[in-house]
């Protein structure tokens, strides 16, 4: 019963898990950001193989572009480095 | 020891994963695979492209249900961005006179030019996304997308603007807060027009089926797009004015 789609969505979302899990650990928060946005490509990736190809044209464009814009601008009005445990 | 329980987090992360898929896909516990579809589903299926009085006139389901059967929540969530975009102008606009000592101060900023290479070869790549985008948004009514989608795709195109050719040069080319957010207001405008329009047809608010053929859908698709575009446009060219200038305007405000 196990199809091929359901194993590669299953590959994709374990690799945005650990690309979130790394981009939490991180302390350098440009070096967070990048992670991020790599995690966010492969959920839209996911949400292809789920069929939902509007989802993935607005979760492209807002997680790895808009959102990761917005953030660098915030980090550029603050301190790169996430100090203290 | 902080190696080893980062290695325990993400297994277990992965384990519960794991279990969680065997779960659904396997041994079926939310019960997917009986109901396949469901009589909801199954109205929005059959009567989005029919001729019945409760069509839509679109082809693409995912449209008719964002702006014609689930409207009211895509306009509020219009609305939401509306006053996040409100919220940045009051708490970070600046007065005539600040806005001119902005302009003074960025022209005494050092400049960094981008490469040549880089400047052509973005030109070349915002007019193929500026394409994308348009395409996205405009037969939204026809094919996957719609006027967000395409509206951040643009986003990301002034963003490409941003970051090869600076905030400066963009102002002094007439790419200013002004022009921008006439045009975000021209977007909102068009979808409030849209959405009251039936009611001069005997119709009630936001019932766009009543209008001639996709007509609805496709004003609401590009008012959405002129508004998320234009929206996110203004937000950066608010945010962009550099950190030092903006401190010493905020300084000059308290004394």
């Amino acid at each position: 019963m196990i199809e091929l789609h359901l194993l590669i969505l299953a590959m994709v979302v374990s690799f945005g898990f650990v690309f979130s899990y790394l981009a939490m650990k991180e302390h350098d928060l440009l070096k967070a950001l990048a992670l991020s946005s790599v995690q966010s490509t492969f959920f839209a990736l996911g949400f292809y193989i789920l069929a939902a190809p509007d989802i993935v044209l607005a979760y492209l464009a807002i997680a790895v572009g808009a959102y990761t814009a917005l953030v660098i601008l915030a980090i550029s009005k603050t301190e790169r480095f996430e100090v203290g445990e | 020891m902080t190696v080893k329980r980062d290695t325990a987090v993400a297994l277990s992360f992965l384990l519960a994963f794991l279990v969680l898929s065997y779960a659904v896909v396997e041994k079926d516990v939310m019960g997917l695979s009986k109901n396949p579809l469901r009589p909801l589903g199954e109205f929005y299926l059959g009567h989005a492209f029919a001729s019945g009085e409760l069509t839509s006139h679109s082809p693409e389901v995912v449209t008719a249900i964002v702006w014609n059967y689930r409207g009211f929540d895509t306009l509020f969530e219009t609305f939401v961005f509306f006053l996040a975009i409100m919220g940045t102008l009051s708490v970070l606009r600046l007065r005539e006179g600040q806005e001119r000592m902005v302009r003074d101060m960025e022209r005494v900023e050092p400049h960094r030019h981008m490469d040549l290479i880089v400047r052509v070869i973005t030109r070349l790549v915002l007019l193929m996304i500026i394409g994308i985008s348009a395409s996205i948004a405009l037969h939204g009514h026809l094919t996957p997308g719609g006027g967000f989608q395409g509206g951040s795709a643009m986003a990301v195109a002034s963003l490409l603007l941003f970051a090869v050719f600076s905030k400066f040069t963009l102002e002094r080319r007439g790419l200013t807060l002004r022009h921008t957010l006439g045009a975000y207001a021209v977007g909102i405008a068009i979808i409030l027009l849209t959405v009251y329009a039936p009611l001069a047809l005997g119709g009630r608010f936001l019932q766009i089926n009543l209008l001639p053929g996709e007509l609805g859908l496709f004003d609401l698709d590009v008012g959405e797009y002129l508004a998320v575009s234009f929206g996110f446009l203004s937000v950066f060219l608010i945010l962009g004015v550099s950190e030092w200038i903006f401190r010493r305007i905020l300084r000059g405000e308290v004394r």
